[in-house]
């Protein structure tokens, strides 16, 4: 679901669970240094975690619902 | 649960941290009042303008001449014009460009590339409002600024009900869902200031049903402020006017104007008269005005309706993938560059969202006062005035200041005031802990309300309202709030803030319900099958609806929009 977090890359210093606008991970530093993603069900996927990671540690992963539907562009003719 | 709630006191509570909340508390401690402001995230990526926006509607004097009455009517003739009381919005742009030239100062690119620029949303030959601007860092700027203003903020403390008394408003009672356990606390204020954002996850999304979060807007703005005034008897307007956005589908976004391109059939023609190549100055309005025409052409086997940008120059392109990240929607640009899909080469279908409420809510005088006296509102949740990013951060300053002007001259509530009250309300939300395996969970509540709300409170274009249906959906809505009471129960706060989120959406939906019955008319998507016309009567009219806190009467009041 949505956030995946890279536990090599990550430092553990919580700042996704923090400032995630759906509270979907949660950060308990004495259970575990990397963030638990409890609801990725959640996300909505505005990628402020993405964005805020100092480490370039997580990606979103978009479930196949989400996905954009395109075409050629030279096909739309009579 | 601790005997006695945590106390936080102030002259202004502002609830909700997005723009209008940040602009209201800035501009409160301006005034010299002492603010506290509580925030259900974090207000550094809260909402919905969380990672960007990239349209201000303003009126900047030097671009557009001294006479304010073309723009005036453009942004009355604009996606965000239906529901205006003319004053709020001749006194919005009279005030934004002091905001925009704020914004500029505190860190914000208001003209990243050196002039005021005035790009997209635009039709031919008219004045364009909206400046382009990049605000991927607007939500850490005005953080910023709120903090060295001395607004106290409070973070993961969203407000879950309101409290007045025999003197007016006098606080509001917020959950601490940083840990695992809920927290109430009662915040104590001379006025408040609601700007809780639009009301999402009322209806299923209309991509992807079941898919609940995968909305345009930012989901967890469940119409908290419309609910909660409404439960203490403030006037909410225009509920029962529905609006959808649109975006590409399936991947709900707004943000539709960012692209550049050509809305077209599948065989190529253009689903609108207004261009036939686009460029950043106009882009393609069409679904601005002819909201419902991807629902249409599904609806009718012409479709699907495409958005094309392989008749935009390179040089457009890249403004528009620039534009994109200042709006936030750098998750759509990883994702189509993940997929390669190039916006060059391949089209990309687009589709009208479900309903939600943008600009319908809470009535505003002037001076952002609802009208509950010293209870303000700014943003998406304000029912007779709507300007998106703009509109947010003007009006939040104006409600802002006048909140801190008005508690001037009000005495602070005593200490452990409407204890009773509190001690009953943390009751009754904490009565919903303690899930155990044989419990429906807040999501049952959550799609239980969408089925109600798509057949009953149904929003066109093709679906139909009637006394009848409204009828039976009211009855039914009311059933499941009895079943919710007896058979939800969740594990944690976070579990329990998502539960009130859809009591606070099925209050909305028991305001539409009864507003919608009030209007017999028809009027852009509310359409009623038993009173099919627009009624010309109502045009320069706005419906208030309000619910009396004592008896729960609901009250309606027509009145004249004011000019």
């Amino acid at each position: 679901m949505p956030p995946v977090i890279d536990t090599e890359k990550c430092i553990g210093c919580g700042l996704c669970a923090e400032i995630c606008p759906m509270m979907v991970f949660r950060h308990k530093p004495e259970e575990s240094d990397t963030p638990q993603v409890l609801y990725g069900d959640e996300c909505w996927h505005c990628n402020a975690c993405v964005l805020d990671c100092s480490q370039g540690a997580i990606r979103l992963r978009l479930p196949l619902p989400y996905m954009i539907l395109n075409t050629d562009a030279a096909n739309l003719k009579g | 649960m601790k005997e006695d709630i945590r106390e936080y006191s102030a002259d202004v509570l502002v609830v909700g941290g997005g723009i209008a909340g940040l602009m209201a508390a800035i501009a409160a401690a301006e005034e010299g009042a002492s603010v506290i402001l509580a925030e259900k995230a974090n207000t550094k990526r809260s909402g919905s303008g969380a990672t960007g926006n990239d349209h201000f509607l303003c009126y900047i004097p030097e671009k557009h001449g001294a006479d304010m009455q073309p723009i005036l009517r453009e942004v009355l003739d604009s996606m965000v014009g239906l529901c205006h009381d003319k004053d709020n919005t001749r006194r919005f742009l009279q005030e934004s460009f002091e905001v925009v030239q704020l914004w500029n100062e505190w860190g914000i690119a208001m003209r990243p590339h050196g002039d005021w620029e005035f790009m997209g949303h635009a039709f031919p030959g008219r004045p364009r409002v909206w400046l382009k601007y990049d605000g991927h860092n607007q939500k850490p700027a005005l953080t910023a600024k709120a903090k060295s203003c001395g607004v106290e903020i409070l973070n993961h403390l969203p407000v879950v009900d309101l409290c007045s008394d025999e003197s007016g408003i006098c606080g509001a009672l917020a959950m601490d869902v940083r840990g695992d356990d809920p927290e109430f606390v009662f915040l104590r204020a001379k006025t408040v200031v609601l700007a809780t954002g639009s009301a999402n996850r009322m209806y299923s999304p209309a991509g992807t049903p079941g898919w609940m979060f995968n909305t345009a807007f930012c989901p967890s703005c469940t119409g908290a402020a419309q609910a909660q005034a409404w439960r203490i008897g403030a006037n909410l307007v225009n509920m029962e006017l529905p609006n959808r956005h649109a975006g590409p589908k399936y991947f709900s976004r707004a943000g539709k104007s960012t692209w550049i391109g050509v809305y077209r059939y599948p065989d190529g023609r253009p689903l609108g008269p207004f261009v036939t190549e686009a460029t950043k100055e106009y882009g393609d309005i069409t679904c601005d005005v002819w909201n419902s025409a991807f629902t249409d052409l599904m609806l009718d086997g012409r479709g699907p309706a495409y958005l094309d940008c392989s008749g935009t120059s390179p040089e457009d392109l890249e403004y528009m993938r620039w534009g994109m990240r200042g709006e936030g929607l750098t998750a759509l640009l990883d994702y189509l560059d993940e997929k390669k899909i190039d916006p060059g080469k391949r089209a990309v279908e687009f589709m009208q969202y479900e309903p939600h409420l943008i600009g319908r809510g809470l009535e505003i005088d002037i001076d952002g006062q609802t009208s509950l006296p010293g209870l303000f509102a700014a943003g998406d949740m304000v029912g007779n005035f709507r300007g998106d990013i703009g509109g947010a951060a003007v009006y939040g300053r104006i409600a802002g200041r006048q909140a801190a002007r008005l508690a001037g001259g009000r005495s602070m509530p005593t200490s452990g005031a409407a204890a009773e009250w509190r001690k009953n309300r943390s009751e009754y939300y904490l009565s919903y802990l303690g899930q155990g395996s044989h419990d429906a969970g807040w999501r049952e509540a959550n799609l239980a309300l969408h089925q109600i709300c798509n057949d009953y409170i149904a929003a066109g274009p093709h679906r139909v309202r009637s006394a009848t249906l409204l009828k039976a959906g009211m009855e039914y809505l009311e059933q499941l709030r009895a079943n919710i009471r007896q058979e939800v129960r969740v594990a944690n706060s976070h579990e329990l803030l998502r539960l009130i989120e859809v009591l606070d959406l099925m209050d909305c939906a028991e305001v539409i319900f009864h507003s919608a019955g009030e209007r017999k008319e028809t009027r852009g998507m509310h359409i009623r099958s038993d009173f099919s016309f627009t009624n010309p009567l109502l045009s320069d009219k706005f419906l208030l609806v309000c619910k009396s806190p004592q008896n729960s009467e609901v009250s309606f009041k027509w009145r004249s929009i004011r000019n």
